[in-house]
């Protein structure tokens, strides 16, 4: 038996033969963003059981925490093996949280470049103004009809976070939507 | 002079020669102008028929209110019809058409109505079509459709992209005049942020044609310095080419872009048009003030224009209306008129003022006061005009002005109403509160000393204010006239729709003389224009022909949109593949390479069936029926509803969802459950498994999967909050397959870790964490849908594939077959298992024969309701099975089940068929069906009559279960 | 419409799903005299013109259920809080 199976069984991304790599869309100028699959990636959902709401905040310093609702987190990781992220907080907010793994049911897109805030605004209603909308903060939202968990990962960065079951069609509309600043996967 | 260009001036590139066709006739322009300005350049001043009578029609604005000169542009899919000549941009290769002519512009056969227009008066449809009625729908309105009608829609798909998007602003101003442009620069100067818009090609608005002096610069360099200070600050965003065209609460503002349709061919990767939906914390409405015609004889002759559209075309694009013009007005404004073109070498014949006492400038040219232009004559062009002295006067166009309408549609789009001010003859907009303010001549300031002051003042709004330039004033005075009465010909109010002055006392004498009927009685701004140029003139002879007010009048309700928006803006990217996303699942793949047929179910795609050899869809599920009866089958079953139920009072939160209990589950055990809705009907159903005390996993149907999630949040929410539990969706995170059948344990036996399976480590209804193929994380379930020996097995998404193709491997000996929904719901109404068909929003617990399952003992959802006396009736329709007597015969779902020997008729109806299959174990088809007292009928002939299909055979009543009774094979 | 979420911010109307009249509460009772309670919560509903709470969803956010307080003929938003509170304080008031 394998504690790891992700050495000699790897993850699959949903994304793998959609996110082919390259240059796309106008191409007059620089690409105007750059579209990155963050897979894999470990991906836990905490949240807090009644009341302990500070004590799960208080327990998830360090971690990289983002906000997906009222006393409620996606914590996320990269190069951690299966079920790792999600047994270590399992054991550490015992009784205080709900600790869920969701490493496969979301996947994240990092988009960046100077065009990613113009290309977002064609999908979501929320203000993307540095003021309102500061690096490290999250929103959830709608884009195309698929609900996104959307975080400013840097000035010009952003992480769309989307149930794995809508990646391929989501993916066709957002780097649809970028096609006229050009863009590039990497 | 062969041309109608001006030798100098205007806004054009002169050195661009722009090549289009009219009426597939070739004609030049150049760079800067619009289709309107270049026909006229050319000396086309017919560009369309009007729609009712099919007079020739030239254009009367220079702008978005254009009622005459609309044309289809583009061609193939890429045609528009009723687009505004004044409003397209010309380009290189520009194509258009003419509408409402046939067989041609110049010679149009439907112009003969216009000899008998004495019966096309006001209510002449009404009148006249409305017998007898059958005649209606096949003779009179294709008729009136072929002869009149607008531009016709092109049939072919659109080739080119449309978009939408969001913007967020301090303040979205609307407008770039002289109030929009001080309002923009007060707020920008104060960091705000600011979006301008205007439905321009180039941001000025009346800069761009009204000779004025800003700061002692001429208005147009004023304006350019403005907006280059604007372009320069990152919080500003300028959006010419962009019509805000509708107010909508929260101040949000509908705005469609023009993005692309200043060329002929969009850039591939860029759209045509983009919606913006446009959050505003403060709005400033800058749109200005349109220009009303006067009602007189011939005020649609191609020549008859807008005194503001004159020279406009003259100012900004070098163009002359005729060689030499006149000018009939009642107020000071068009003065400007004759002075403009005067000054461009364009001979100007008279001004006619209706005012006795009127003193504006005519530099020159004479006024003939206290006089009015009766009649136009000319029919396809002006060759003169006749006043009420009887004199007539030679000229090739004439400029009119009627007065000035503040632009405050959008101030009214939620609700509101104008009110009149009898010193401006203008309706003013209302205050809408300062969310929402209107500034400049919308507001009705009829002087560019006031626009700029009250658009620096609205854009400050009381923040720090901004230092307003000088300038020099135009002066304005107006005496009201509406209408000439003692014209001879047509005078037109509503030139879109053929509505003449006439035509209003008349829908007042017949007793219309709410606007909002007159309106209709007479289609008065009922055109695509919406009456921009003619309803304040309807609404003054309504006022005086019913002796009332306009205040009392009133005006017509302001809708969105502004101006007509094109489908392809409102549809937006959401078409063909992107009208909803799909949702796959994490089998999808090996799904594929098994040759699945998939199928829509809601977003998922899922595999229908795997044919073989040509199979058609009912030998494939059949097979696979019978393989995985006969030894194993795979089934993708990851869309079925996830949700993890965490916390302290999890199985207390589940004992209210369901109506049967789930804090006394074991761990490590599975559970059926039945949900209600609060009025007692079953709403959804599933398997429940406890996989810790504070944690278990509930299952939801695919159909009802996001709703319960919603019901849940609700119950807990909404009616429980005290309660410690938390809930989140699983469903994407695991590849979750049934494996049934007699070879299901030996199949799975291959790829388990470390655990020998059986009825002690898995007992039926078993819910297990393992772990697969050395070391992937697993739930194992024992649970089935199909009645066999079976088992539930859920591996995180990633390896889903992976997983599925180890069991396909590891049944190979047993020849496993993959299965899919169809040969799922052949074997669950085999079994007699309720679905979709029977949990239809109807049925209680007990018609579905689970009535066991509802607790007494505890609260939960439905409770109270599904003690009602009407669901608790034993004559109640429940569900049974149903099979044909004759074993050849088909049963089909939907069928109604009547009494042996009572007559085939709705009245007689006991019931219908919910769901059918061919059943391979049984050679027959087979159903479930919900029958009046159904249980205790079991055993009865009916009749199963398809009124629908025109079929009737007998079916017998049997239990539900048609297919191992004992369910031996579960146990197996 | 936009309606202030306390937990997203504002946000366009679009992204909710409405259930109507929030003034109702579930009887905490499943005594059979209470049936006309019942009958009351389950299918009595208030569609007055003004003021109105309003079970909102923000389903297309971070799907908390909330009561939205609204004109309904005006369409202006007053406010929105949490379901939750609003149950907790129409519990106290009880
Ligand atoms: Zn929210």
């Amino acid at each position: 038996m394998l504690n790891s199976p992700e050495k000699i069984l790897p993850r699959v991304s949903p994304l793998r033969d959609i996110a082919i790599q390259g240059r796309f869309g106008a191409s007059r100028t620089a690409p105007g963003v750059t579209f990155t699959v963050r897979h894999p990636l470990s991906i836990i959902s905490v949240i807090a059981r009644a009341g302990q709401g500070s004590a799960t905040a208080a327990a998830l310093k360090g971690y990289n925490a983002q906000w997906a609702g009222p006393d409620q987190y996606f914590v996320l990781a990269e190069n951690l093996g299966e079920g790792a992220l999600y047994r270590d907080l399992k054991a550490k907010l015992a009784g205080v949280a709900s600790v869920t793994d969701q490493s496969h049911g979301r996947v994240v897109i990092r988009m960046s470049g100077p065009r990613a805030r113009a290309v977002l605004a064609k999908g979501t209603p929320v203000d993307l103004h540095p003021d309102q909308f500061p690096v490290g903060k999250s929103a959830l939202t709608q884009m195309a009809h698929v609900g996104v968990h959307l975080t400013r990962a840097a000035d010009d960065a952003y992480d769309l976070s989307v149930f794995r079951g809508f990646s391929e069609s989501f993916w066709e509309w957002m780097t649809e939507q970028a096609e006229e600043y050009g863009y590039q996967v990497i | 002079m062969s041309s109608y260009r001006l030798d100098k001036g205007g806004l054009i590139d002169r050195t661009t020669e722009l090549s289009f066709s009219f009426d597939g006739k070739p004609f030049t322009g150049h760079a800067g102008d619009t289709l309107a300005s270049a026909l006229m350049a050319n000396g086309m001043t017919l560009m369309g028929r009007s729609f009712k009578y099919h007079r020739p029609r030239g254009v009367i604005t220079a702008g978005a209110a254009e009622p005459n000169a609309l044309v289809e542009l583009r061609e193939g899919g890429r045609k528009e019809a009723n687009t505004r000549a004044t409003m397209i941009e010309l380009y290189d290769g520009l194509t258009a058409r003419s509408q409402n002519r046939w067989p041609s512009l110049n010679f149009d056969v439907g112009a003969v109505t216009s000899l008998a227009s004495s019966i096309f008066v006001a209510g002449f449809y009404y009148k006249t079509f409305m017998w007898p009625k059958s005649f209606w729908e096949k003779i009179y309105e294709p008729l009136i459709r072929r002869a009149a009608g607008l531009g016709t829609a092109s049939r072919l798909p659109d080739p080119d992209k449309y978009e939408k998007a969001y913007a967020h602003c301090d303040l979205l101003v609307i407008g770039s005049g002289p109030a929009g442009l001080m309002a923009a620069l007060a707020a920008a100067r104060s960091g705000q942020r600011v979006v301008l818009a205007d439905e321009g090609a180039r941001l000025g608005g009346s800069l761009l044609h009204e000779r004025e002096e800003i700061d002692g610069k001429s208005g147009l360099d004023w304006a350019a310095g403005v907006l280059a200070e604007l372009a320069s600050l990152p919080t500003v965003t300028l959006m010419p080419r962009t019509t805000v065209m509708g107010w909508f609460d929260g101040n949000i503002f509908g705005a469609v872009e023009r993005v692309n349709d200043h060329v002929a061919v969009p850039d591939p990767y860029e759209p045509r048009q983009r919606y913006w939906r446009i959050i505003a914390k403060r709005a400033v409405l800058a749109a200005g003030a349109e220009e009303r015609p006067v009602a007189f004889g011939g005020n649609d002759v191609p020549g008859v224009m807008l005194a503001s559209a004159m020279r406009s075309y003259a100012n900004r694009y070098g163009v002359a209306a005729g060689r030499s013009v006149a000018v009939f007005a009642n107020n000071d404004s068009a003065y400007r008129t004759a002075r403009d073109l005067k000054a461009q070498g364009v001979h100007v014949e008279v001004i006619v003022d209706s005012r006795m006492d009127a003193s504006a400038d005519s530099a020159g040219v004479p006024v003939i006061r206290g006089q009015q232009v009766t009649d136009v004559s000319g029919r396809k062009g002006v060759t003169g005009i006749e006043l009420s002295n009887g004199t007539h006067i030679d000229c090739e166009a004439l400029a009119m002005s009627g007065g000035w309408s503040p632009i405050v549609n959008l101030a009214c789009h939620r609700g509101q109403k104008p009110h009149w001010d009898k010193s401006l003859l203008a309706f003013l907009p209302p205050d809408n509160g300062p969310g929402f303010t209107v500034a400049g001549s919308a507001a009705g300031k009829m002087l560019l000393s006031e626009c700029l002051a009250d658009g620096a003042a609205k854009g400050a709004a009381g923040g720090k204010p901004v230092a307003v330039p000088n300038c020099r004033d135009e002066g304005f005075a107006i005496a009201p006239l509406w209408w000439v009465k003692e014209s001879h010909g047509k005078a037109f109010i509503d030139y879109q729709n053929d509505a003449t002055a006439k035509d209003l006392p008349l829908a007042a004498r017949e007793g219309y003389r709410d606007v909002e009927l007159a309106k209709r009685y007479t289609t008065t701004g009922m055109a695509t224009d919406q009456g921009k140029l003619g309803n304040i003139n309807a609404i003054a002879i309504l006022a005086e022909a019913t002796g009332r007010s306009m205040d009392e009048v009133g005006t017509t309700t302001f809708r969105p949109f502004y101006t007509p928006v094109s489908f392809g803006a409102f549809a937006g990217p959401f078409t063909g593949h992107h009208f909803q996303p799909v949702r796959k699942t994490p089998l999808h793949e090996w799904a594929e390479e098994q040759g699945a047929v998939f199928v829509e179910t809601g977003l998922w795609m899922r595999s229908s069936w795997f044919p073989q050899d040509g199979e058609d869809w009912l030998a494939s599920a059949s097979r696979e029926v019978l393989a995985t009866r006969n030894g194993v089958g795979i089934c993708d079953v990851s869309t079925l509803g996830k949700i993890d139920v965490q916390g302290k009072d999890a199985g207390a939160f589940l004992d209210k969802l369901y109506c049967n209990t789930f804090s006394t589950l074991a761990v490590g055990k599975a559970r059926y459950g039945l949900m209600l809705r609060e009025d007692g009907i079953v709403y959804d159903d599933g398997t429940t498994s406890r996989l810790a005390d504070d944690h278990y996993v509930m299952t939801t149907t695919t159909a009802n999967a996001a709703k319960v999630m919603a019901q849940m949040e609700f119950a807990h929410q909404a009616l429980f909050p005290e309660l410690d539990v938390t809930y989140v969706s699983v469903t994407e995170q695991w590849a979750q397959m049934a494996v049934a059948g007699p070879k299901s344990r030996a199949t799975l036996q291959k790829i388990v870790d470390g655990l020998e399976l059986n009825d002690q480590t898995a007992p039926y209804m078993a819910a297990l964490e393992i772990t697969v193929m050395g070391g992937v994380p697993a739930r194992l379930f024992r649970l089935s849908f199909s009645g066999e020996h079976a088992y539930e097995l859920a591996v995180p998404a990633d390896y889903g594939n992976m997983v599925a193709r180890a069991v396909c491997q590891a049944g190979e000996e047993f020849g496993i077959v993959p299965y899919g929904v169809e040969a799922l719901s052949i074997m669950r109404i085999e079994k007699g298992h309720v679905a979709g068909g029977e949990l239809n929003g109807t049925t209680t617990a007990g018609d579905l024969g689970l009535g066991k399952m509802v607790s007494a003992k505890k609260d939960f959802i439905g409770r109270m309701m599904a003690q009602r006396e009407g669901l608790m009736d034993p004559n109640r329709q429940c569900v049974v099975g149903i099979r044909p007597v004759d074993p050849t015969d088909r049963i089909r779902s939907g069928a109604h089940l009547l009494k042996r020997d009572d007559t085939p008729s709705m009245a007689n109806d006991q019931g219908y068929v919910t769901s059918v299959a061919w059943s391979p174990m049984l050679d027959m088809w087979i159903g479930l069906a919900l029958l009046a007292n159904g249980r205790a009928r079991h055993g009865e002939v009916v009749q199963v009559w398809d009124g629908l299909r025109g079929a009737r055979v007998m079916g017998e009543i049997c239990d539900p279960m048609h297919f191992d009774k004992e369910n031996k094979r579960l146990h197996a | 419409m936009l309606i202030p979420c306390p937990h997203c911010g504002t946000r366009p109307v679009e992204e909710f799903t409405f259930l109507g009249d929030a003034s109702v509460t579930r009887p905490t009772t499943n005594d059979p005299s209470s049936m006309e309670q019942w009958y009351d919560y389950v299918y009595l509903r208030n569609n007055p013109r003004g003021r109105f709470d309003e079970y909102a969803h923000h389903s297309g956010g971070c799907r908390s259920w909330l009561v939205v307080t609204r004109n309904t003929e005006t369409h202006e938003v007053y406010g929105a809080v949490t379901a939750r509170d609003y149950t907790r304080a129409k519990g106290a008031r009880a």
